[in-house]
C-alpha cells in the first residue's frame, strides 16, 4: 500500500510518543469531602503547602516544604482523626529525593509528600506522632540512605549486615550488577 | 536490642540465619524471665529479593510474574493490586466480566490462605488431626482454582486489561456444586473451634492486642479486626467489584488468637457467599481490554484486602513500557509490631500460636535466640524445638495461672 508522506508522518508521530490520556473526568459532587479537606489543608498550611490535588474519590496528594511535614500529621490526626499509616515510599526524582507518607484518615488515602536534597537527605522523624511508622523509616532509611532525625533506633531493616555502607541500591545511580 | 547486645557473651549459632536446609529464615531475639517473654526484637529481611528494583528494569507485563511471587498464598492480591495500579496510570478500563473473574479468584485465593492458616494453627497448637482434615477440604479450593486457572499455587490469571482466561457454565456448575461442599465444611469447622477445648485453651487470652494499641502501632487485617475495629480495604475503599457485592466485615471483640480465628473461619463463610453472588451475577462480555505498551506518566496509590490484610502498591509510570517505581508494602510488615507487643508478658510456650496468629507471610520463624535476664543464659531454638517445649509445657499443665 502506498501511503503519502503526510501519513507516513502522522503513524509515525503516533507510534513514538506515548498516547495522551486525560485523567478521567470527576464529577465534582463525588470528590465534594476531598476537595473541601485539601482546602481546609490549604488554610492550615499556607505557605508550607506546595501543591494539593485530588486525583479521584479517596486519593489526595499534598506537597509540603520538608519541615512542615510533622505539622501538617498533627493537624490531620487533631482534625481528620489520623490514626493509621500505610508506608512510607522513597522516590529518587533525579536531582531531589522524596519521601511520600501514605496515611490514612477518613477512609481516604492521604498522600503527603516532601522534596530533600540529595546530598543532605536528612528529613525528621514522625515515629513519635504515628508509631507504626518505626519499621517504615527504617526501610527508607536502608535502601535510601535518607536519615530520619529522632528516629529511635534507624538500623538496617532489610539490607545484609555486610552490604557496603553508603550504597544505597534503590537510588537511579545504582545499578543491578550483570 | 542494646540491652540484649549487653546480656549476649557468646553464642552458638548452629546453622543460618540462611541456609539451604532451612524453611523461610527470620530471627527474632526473645528476652526471657524464667518462663515470660519480656522483650521481642524481630528481624525481617531475609527474604529480601530485591524485587522493587527488579521491577525497574522490566516491562510492566513482565513485572506482573515478579510481583505475583512476592508471596505464595496472597498472589492473587499482589497482581490484583498491580494491575490495578497500572490500569490506573494508563487510564485502562477493565471489562465488567474481568473484574467479577478477578474478585472471583481473589475470593476463593482468600478461602484457600484461611483454610491453609487454620490447618497451620492446628499443627502450632500439636493438634495435626486438624491440619490434615482442614488441608484435605482444602483441596476442594485448590482443585476449583486449578480448573479455574489452571495453576494451584501462581493463578497467573491476572493480566493488565482484565484477566486471561474465561470461565465456561459447566465450570460454573461444578464450582457452585464444590461451593456447597465447602461451606458445609467450614461450619463444621466453626463448631469445632468454637467447643473444642484444647484448640480453646491455647487460644483464648493469648496474645493479647488491645484496640488503642493495635490503632496505634498500624495493624491491619484480621489481627487488627479480631480486636474489634471494623476495617476493610473492601469495604471502606472498594476496588474490583467489592463496591456492588453485599458481605459482611467480620469483627471480634476478643482481641486474642481466638478472636482472629474466628474472624478468619468465619470471613472464610462470608467468601463462600461471595463467591456464589459471583456466579449468579456474573455479567457477560470481555474479559480483558488492550491495552498500550507505553503507559503515560502518572502515579498511582492502589490498595486491596490480601488474606492477611492492607496490602498497597505504589506505582509511578514515566510515559515508557518500564515503570520508574514499583512500592510494595506487604500486610505482614504492618503486623510486625504489633506481633511484638504481643508476645510480652506471655510464656514461651504461646510464642508459636501468637506468630502463627497473625498469619506471617515469612512463614515459619526458624531461629528464634533466647536471653535470659534473671540467669543469663542464652540459647537458640528452632521452631521445632520451641513447638516440642510448648507441646510438654501445655500437656503438663494444661490450664496455667497467668500472669
Amino acid at each position: 500500500m502506498i501511503m503519502s508522506e503526510e501519513k507516513k508522518a502522522q503513524t509515525e508521530e503516533k507510534k513514538a510518543a506515548p498516547p495522551r490520556i486525560e485523567p478521567p473526568k470527576v464529577e465534582p459532587q463525588k470528590i465534594q469531602v476531598e476537595n473541601s479537606m485539601v482546602e481546609e489543608i490549604k488554610k492550615f498550611l499556607g505557605e508550607d503547602l506546595i501543591e494539593g490535588k485530588v486525583q479521584r474519590p479517596r486519593r489526595i496528594y499534598l506537597k509540603v516544604k520538608p519541615g512542615a511535614h510533622r505539622k501538617a500529621i498533627q493537624y490531620m490526626k487533631d482534625n481528620w482523626g489520623l490514626y493509621h499509616i500505610s508506608t512510607i515510599s522513597g522516590l529518587d526524582l533525579g536531582n531531589n529525593l522524596e519521601v511520600v507518607f501514605h496515611l490514612n484518615a477518613r477512609n481516604i488515602e492521604v498522600n503527603l509528600r516532601a522534596e530533600i536534597p540529595r546530598n543532605k537527605a536528612k528529613i525528621d522523624t514522625i515515629t513519635d506522632l504515628l508509631p507504626g511508622s518505626n519499621l517504615y523509616e527504617r526501610e527508607v532509611h536502608d535502601l535510601f540512605g535518607i536519615e530520619f532525625r529522632g528516629h529511635p533506633n534507624l538500623e538496617k531493616l532489610e539490607l545484609p549486615e555486610d552490604w557496603p555502607k553508603g550504597v544505597y541500591p534503590l537510588r537511579k545511580d545504582w545499578k543491578v550488577p550483570e | 536490642m542494646e540491652g540484649a547486645r549487653k546480656l549476649v557473651s557468646t553464642f552458638k549459632v548452629p546453622i543460618g540465619p540462611q541456609h539451604p536446609a532451612l524453611k523461610e529464615p527470620s530471627n527474632f531475639t526473645l528476652e526471657v524471665e524464667g518462663e515470660y517473654v519480656v522483650n521481642v526484637t524481630a528481624r525481617v529481611g531475609y527474604n529480601h529479593r530485591g524485587i522493587e528494583k527488579a521491577c525497574e528494569n522490566r516491562t510492566y507485563l513482565q513485572d506482573i510474574y515478579l510481583i505475583e511471587r512476592i508471596c505464595g498464598i496472597c498472589s492473587h492480591a499482589h497482581t490484583t493490586t498491580f494491575c490495578q495500579a497500572v490500569e490506573e496510570c494508563g487510564g485502562i478500563q477493565a471489562p465488567p466480566r474481568g473484574i467479577y473473574l478477578r474478585t472471583l479468584v481473589a475470593e476463593l485465593n482468600r478461602i484457600h490462605s484461611h483454610l491453609l492458616w487454620l490447618g497451620v494453627a492446628g499443627h502450632e497448637v500439636g493438634w495435626d488431626t486438624l491440619l490434615m482434615y482442614v488441608w484435605r477440604d482444602r483441596e476442594v479450593v485448590m482443585e476449583a482454582l486449578e480448573m479455574l486457572t489452571g495453576n494451584r499455587v501462581n493463578y497467573a490469571i491476572n493480566t493488565i486489561g482484565g484477566v486471561r482466561r474465561d470461565i465456561t457454565p459447566e465450570q460454573m456448575r461444578k464450582l457452585t456444586k464444590w461451593l456447597k461442599i465447602l461451606e458445609e465444611r467450614t461450619k463444621h469447622y466453626r463448631n469445632l473451634c468454637l467447643g473444642e477445648k484444647t484448640l480453646l485453651s491455647r487460644a483464648i487470652g493469648i496474645g493479647i492486642l488491645k484496640p488503642n494499641v493495635a490503632r496505634s502501632l498500624c495493624a491491619v487485617g484480621p489481627t487488627l479486626r479480631a480486636s474489634g475495629i471494623k476495617w476493610d480495604v473492601r469495604r471502606d475503599d472498594p476496588y474490583a467489584a467489592y463496591d456492588e457485592i453485599p458481605f459482611e466485615v467480620v469483627t471480634s471483640d476478643m482481641c486474642d488468637v481466638a478472636g482472629r480465628v474466628i474472624v478468619r473461619v468465619d470471613e472464610t463463610l462470608q467468601s463462600i457467599n461471595i463467591c456464589k453472588w459471583i456466579l449468579e451475577h456474573l455479567p457477560s462480555g470481555d474479559i480483558r481490554t488492550k491495552l498500550t505498551r507505553k503507559i503515560p506518566p502518572n502515579e498511582v496509590v492502589s490498595r486491596a484486602e490480601a488474606p492477611r490484610g492492607e496490602l498497597i502498591h505504589f506505582v509511578r509510570s514515566n510515559g515508557t513500557d518500564k515503570p520508574d517505581r514499583v512500592k510494595v508494602r506487604a500486610p505482614t510488615l504492618g503486623n510486625i509490631l504489633a506481633v511484638c507487643e504481643m508476645l510480652k508478658g506471655g510464656y514461651i510456650a504461646d510464642i508459636p500460636i501468637v506468630l502463627a496468629a497473625i498469619d506471617p507471610c515469612f512463614s515459619c520463624t526458624d531461629r528464634m535466640l533466647f536471653v535470659d535476664r534473671t540467669t543469663d543464659k542464652n540459647w537458640v531454638w528452632s521452631s521445632e524445638d520451641l513447638k516440642r517445649y510448648s507441646v510438654r509445657f501445655y500437656a503438663n499443665e494444661p490450664f496455667p495461672r497467668r500472669r
